[in-house]
């Protein structure tokens, strides 16, 4: 009796559990694609993944986007192109009358401050505001205005002064609308937006396609938080409920996540799956042909593969894998027409530590630019990029990779020579590798490879020897940014079609100047390069920048220019490889 | 025993505090910061104010609104994922890891009682050693090697099954399978000792003497006094399916707990990484206590010693 | 002198019972040994050679049973590379390559004794920690020994693997500091504490029981009574009484060490490369399991290496228990 018992309760167990997790499943969407890595977040302004900024684009649609096949900006939410004045500082943009959010009502300019302003508020931490505060006059000053509200209130909750703290946020409440009044945003009516730049900028078109200048809707105001009826937080912050994001959180009025792109967010699985389907209010909603795209979150890349190959998938990216020259033969053979490599607009590369003396006790000899240069002339690339990495990348030789950004041609920089190297060497007062001591290499478990065969080349032709650390990414980004390597490996993804997107991280005290390189005459050339209108002469400028780094100071070692490996299947039309990997789903169609 | 259950309720929620507290120790000494993804660096207002926002600023008031929420059953936001609050992301996955677990460990019953059991009658036989080969194999080879075997050969040779993934009955018979492997060898081996000795024992004479057929024997009286020492294996070894299935959840890309907590430690996620420890514990002790009830209440020689 | 009389005996007590559980546990120890000796004895070549990459010539290449010392290679004697340079560039490719142009065979011998050396270590540490707690818990009683097995209740209550992760993550930092810089040493010695960290529990809970019930058995009472000290005690009685449990014990915890470090170098954050362990190269070859190229020495070698190896050990710890304590009820944690 007791054993029936057991065995009902049981079953039971397993029912429930069963109803729980095994989801239901609707009929296959019209088109299935796979993001690796999962979606981090989907909140616009804080998102800094491409797979994220992918899925954001297709559910929210900005001033302007870029074409599929040019990637160049076209026009979108607002009429292309906008009126530009005679100095490059004041854009007026016209959104358009067809241009409605998935719930019906039509976008306004107010929509795009809304957003625009939370990706600078502190509240909202995101990555990429540097983009609004670089460019649009008087943000940098309203954010600085922000943040030491930010830590007036963080001392005075250290000291527990809990009046002050009330007071001070009152009287921050009341300041906050004068101040952001002085930022270079107009709103004269709902479907006009004026912004004014600090310095004429020849790329703000292709910003404005960027995911951190997407328009917010007006509902998100209702999961704001707020203390003492201001809309501020306790701690100084204009905060939201990170709620607001999902399509079914009804609570406090809100309705779910509204977006006024051609998709809106139907379903979303954490790290499973989220499934878009067409937004009816969208203008050429009639015009979509797939209706429901599911993407699915696969950790395991060969997992992944294999659901291709079986015909769940339909479309792939970023396909890393230790087999992955195989897919790159099968692909630049033109054995699998399905595989494709993209020249994408990144770089892999080496930082020099060019600022320690001492790294973790011991003299960090990379601090003297002939060092530097020697290393740089004693790796091969060739062999690097083709018979280790093997997987379609380009040889760098310089930062910028070239024949991606219309009108830049990179310097050509330091190649393969050995004898140079070691000569160099001498120069610097080391008569032989020996006296550089233990040199460190820093990477993480992605790049080992890489690292092992940097550290064996190295050993063999400079006769140093090279100890690699291998750490995990949280740990190695931790190093980096309190500079505790001699050198490590770097990786940088272009923001914008610009080759301003990787110089600029080279200027001294930039956030993302891991070398710690700092060289007024660069930080000179770049500041020209900012208020030079002549497009001709400001890309000599840059170019000239760019030789500074990648032939005589060599604060960096350019190793390869990325290339992606995607696969489409045959079926699948309206899909473009192209360097920004930029896949509007609006004008897929699979014909299965 | 009423007072015996409470007493052990009791412990298990001291138990609770001490596992926080431990874990609660590791966590903040990690180096890392959990904000930060991807190759660029975050400004530090950014990481000061979200440090602010999430209260970590100060690891003592951390550590009592942790506990004050966790006693409330909300573990707070996720920091990585950042959309996501640590209960959903468990409410979504603990299931699948129960499920899993379940399964599996029913599979290893299923498979590896009778197995002990033949292996125990037929002692020394060829059937024994192939039970004993199948059972070392069983622990001696590692469940990711098992695991991408299966997937090679079932879902894209054969194609019987969905290549990983999750959400339907036929995503789940190959990794409970492969997560039921070592369990098998495990539960054989203890039954084939348990049985052994059982076989020797009086009443199982007394049994035999009467007359009773040799399988009744076996399968009714001997076996269930057999399988008391495998009952009480099974609690720990349920929760060990259920929470540590962390690369059979990697190689079929099982969405579940295990395999949430291991990038949650990666990534330095501290809310998740306490709540995950705190769920897995809790289950742990409540598994524990499960069984000790059901040994209690199926052998009565113990009901006292609770 | 009487733990060895009483393993001798129980030795050919089980060579009389059970003949062929016998030869296999003869055939596993056998197995065991020639694999250790032979990684071993080949170190001073296969640490020179463990991370030479040949990536001209040799990148992914299927092993090539390439004759070692054959007549070409014995009548170039006047030329160089040596002849013992051109035997191991013959030998290195008996196993083929990795991606790098790795020898799989120069670094399997070293991952096999990085391998058992780190189950053995778990052991080691295991066994030190384990009896000392039991022990210590057990004689001192009261107070003590409840916190002491409150302790270990905890631990206990935490997933082994769990908490694996979290002491590796959390112990790098001081051990790094402590052990002079990371190294690939420093990384074995943090993965090392890791694993042994929990291994030590169940021979804490054995040793403790065992101690317990020696504690209050006559004889101990009777020497007592005749006036014999503690240490006496522990020497004479309890100690030898303990060596067949921890034994056992000790011996299952090899195995299971070895893949825990399987699983952790599974999932990124085992033995750091370019050190090879057995783990991180069955890992790698699974890694690279695909529809389009075989690679199947990447995965048969130390698949086969790691199975081989860790099937002999649970045998023979399974014949200690068999041996030792049929009737253990207790579980293989």
């Amino acid at each position: 009796m007791i054993r029936n018992l057991f065995v009902i309760c049981v079953a039971l167990c397993l029912a429930l559990l069963g109803f729980f997790s095994l989801t239901h499943r609707e009929p296959r969407a019209d088109f299935t694609y796979v993001n690796p890595s999962g979606i981090h977040t989907l909140d616009p302004a804080r998102m800094s993944w491409l797979q994220d900024f992918r899925v954001a684009l297709n559910l929210w649609e900005g001033l302007t986007t870029w074409d599929p096949q040019t990637t160049k900006p076209i026009g979108a939410a607002a009429y292309f192109p906008p009126e530009i004045s005679d100095d490059g500082l004041v854009y007026t943009f016209h959104i358009r009358s067809d241009a409605y959010w998935s719930n019906g009502d039509p976008v306004t300019s107010h929509d795009f401050v809304r957003g625009w302003r939370r990706a600078i508020e502190p509240g909202t931490s995101a990555d990429y505001a540097f983009l609004i505060t670089d460019h649009i006059a008087g943000a940098a000053q309203y954010v600085q205005w922000r943040q030491e509200t930010v830590r007036t209130m963080s001392a005075l909750r250290s000291k527990e002064q809990n009046d002050a703290m009330d007071s001070a946020i009152r009287a921050c409440a009341n300041q906050l609308p004068k101040r952001f009044n002085r930022v270079g945003l107009q709103t004269p009516d709902d479907k006009t937006l004026v912004v004014h730049l600090k310095t004429p900028c020849p790329y703000f078109l292709d910003l404005t396609a960027f995911a951190t200048f997407l328009p917010i809707h007006r509902s998100i105001e209702r999961l704001q938080l707020r203390y003492l009826g201001t809309p501020l937080t306790r701690e100084g912050l204009i905060a939201f409920d990170p709620q607001w994001t999902k399509p079914d959180f009804h609570h406090k009025g809100y309705n779910g996540l509204v977006t006024n792109g051609p998709y809106m967010l139907g379903d979303w699985s954490f790290k499973q799956r989220a499934r878009l389907v067409v937004n009816p209010y969208f203008r050429e909603a009639d015009h979509i042909r797939c209706r429901t795209i599911d993407m699915l979150e696969y950790e395991n890349v060969s997992a992944s593969i294999m659901a291709y190959e079986a015909g769940d998938v339909d479309f792939l990216t970023d396909l890393n894998v230790p087999y992955k020259h195989e897919l790159v033969r099968l692909a630049q053979t033109g054995r699998r027409t399905d595989l494709k490599l993209c020249k994408v607009l990144a770089t892999q590369f080496l930082n020099f530590n060019c600022q320690s003396d001492t790294v973790g006790g011991a003299k960090n000899p990379f601090k003297d630019p002939r060092v530097r240069k020697a290393f740089t002339l004693a790796t091969d690339r060739n062999r690097i990029v083709h018979h280790v990495l093997a997987s379609g990348d380009r040889i760098a030789h310089s930062f910028v990779p070239p024949d991606v950004i219309a009108g830049y041609t990179p310097p050509q920089g330091l190649g393969y020579d050995v004898d140079r190297a070691q000569s160099l060497l001498r120069q610097a007062g080391y008569p032989s590798g020996d006296a550089l001591g233990t040199v460190e290499l820093l990477v993480t478990a992605h790049s080992v490879r890489l690292g092992e065969a940097l550290a064996g080349m190295w050993q063999r032709d400079l006769g140093v020897r090279v100890e690699l650390r291998v750490q995990e990414s949280k740990t190695f980004a931790q190093n980096k940014a309190i500079r505790n390597f001699m050198i490590a490996r770097g990786n940088w993804y272009a923001d914008y079609n610009d080759p301003t997107t990787f110089l600029d991280c080279l200027a001294t005290a930039n956030g993302n100047n891991d070398s710690g390189y700092s060289n007024p005459r660069y930080d000179k050339m770049l500041a020209d390069a900012r208020t030079e209108s002549d497009p001709q002469r400001r890309a000599e400028i840059l170019r000239k920048a760019e030789a500074l780094i990648v032939k005589t100071d060599c604060p960096i070692l350019p190793v390869s220019h990325s290339s992606e490996l995607i696969a489409i299947k045959p079926y699948v039309k309206g899909l473009y490889p192209n360097p920004r990997l930029w896949f509007p789903f609006r004008s897929v169609s699979v014909e299965r | 025993m009423i007072l015996a259950l409470t007493r052990r309720i009791f412990a298990g929620i001291v138990t609770l505090l001490l596992v926080y507290t431990a874990t609660f120790v590791m966590v903040v000494s990690i180096p890392g910061n959990p904000f930060q993804s991807g190759d660029r660096n975050m400004p530090r207002e950014a990481q000061q104010a979200l440090r602010a926002r999430y209260h970590m600023d100060n690891n003592w008031t951390f550590y009592a609104e942790y506990l004050t929420g966790a006693i409330h059953l909300d573990f707070g936001p996720a920091f990585t994922y950042s959309d996501w609050t640590c209960n959903q992301i468990i409410a979504s996955s603990l299931p699948v890891s129960m499920l899993l677990g379940l399964l599996a460990i029913l599979i290893a019953l299923l498979v590896g009682l009778p197995l002990g059991v033949l292996g125990a009658v037929h002692r020394d036989n060829p059937i024994d050693f192939l039970g004993l080969f199948i059972v070392i194999l069983g622990i001696s080879i590692p469940t990711f090697v098992t695991g991408t075997a299966a997937l090679t050969l079932f879902c894209v040779y054969l194609k019987w099954f969905p290549v990983g993934g999750w959400g339907t009955l036929r995503h789940l018979p190959l990794p409970a399978l492969t997560l039921s492997l070592p369990f098998i060898a495990y539960i054989a081996r203890l039954t084939r000792g348990s049985m052994i000795d059982t076989l020797h024992s009086d009443f199982i004479r007394t049994a035999r003497a009467k007359g009773l057929a040799e399988r009744t024997v076996i399968w009714k009286h001997a076996l269930r006094v057999a399988f008391l020492p495998v009952l009480s294996y099974l609690g720990p070894a349920t929760a060990q399916a259920m929470t540590g299935s962390f690369v059979v959840e990697k190689v079929f890309g099982v969405p579940g707990l295990g395999q949430h907590f291991v990038n949650a430690a990666l990534n330095r996620d501290a809310g998740l990484i306490l709540a995950t420890v705190l769920v897995f514990s809790a289950v742990l002790i409540a598994l524990n206590l499960l069984v000790d009830l059901l040994y209690s209440v199926i052998d009565p020689r113990i009901r006292g010693a609770l | 002198m009487i733990t060895v009389t009483l393993a001798l005996a129980a030795t050919l007590a089980l060579r009389r019972s059970h003949p062929v559980r016998w030869t296999l546990t003869i055939a596993s120890i056998a197995l065991l040994g020639l694999l250790t000796l032979a990684a071993l004895a080949t170190i001073p070549w296969t640490l020179s050679m463990m991370n030479v990459q040949q990536l001209d010539d040799a990148v992914r290449h299927a092993p090539s049973a390439a004759p070692v010392l054959s007549l070409e290679t014995l009548t170039h004697a006047d030329d160089s590379p040596s002849i013992v340079t051109r035997a191991l560039h013959d030998v290195s490719s008996w196993m083929g390559h990795d991606d790098l142009g790795r020898s799989v065979l120069f670094r399997l011998l070293p991952a096999v004794v990085i391998s058992l050396g780190i189950g053995f270590a778990a052991a080691g540490i295991a066994v030190v920690i384990g009896v000392l707690f039991g022990a210590i818990a057990a004689l001192t009683g009261g107070l003590t020994d409840r916190l002491m097995m409150r302790l270990v209740d905890v631990l206990y209550s935490l997933p082994y693997v769990l908490t694996v992760i979290l002491l590796k993550i959390a112990l790098t930092k001081p051990l790094t500091a402590l052990l002079g810089g990371e190294s690939a040493i420093a990384n074995l010695v943090i993965l090392l504490v890791a694993i042994s960290g929990v291994s030590w529990l169940t021979m804490a809970r054995v040793v403790r029981g065992q101690v317990l019930s020696l504690k209050e058995q006559p004889f101990v009472e009777a020497a007592r009574a005749a006036g014999a000290g503690w240490t006496h005690i522990l020497r004479r009685h309890i100690v030898p009484n303990l060596v067949g449990p921890v034994t056992v014990y000790a011996a299952l915890v090899v195995p299971q060490a070895i893949m825990q470090e399987a699983f952790l170098s599974f999932l990124g954050i085992g033995v750091q490369p370019p050190t090879p362990s057995l783990g991180r190269l069955a890992s790698d070859g699974v890694d690279a399991v695909n529809t389009f190229v075989g690679y199947w020495w990447l995965i048969v070698f130390p698949c086969a290496a790691l199975v081989l190896i860790l099937a002999a050990l649970n045998f023979i710890g399974d014949t200690l228990r068999d041996a030792v304590d049929p009737r253990a009820k207790s579980v293989m944690m």
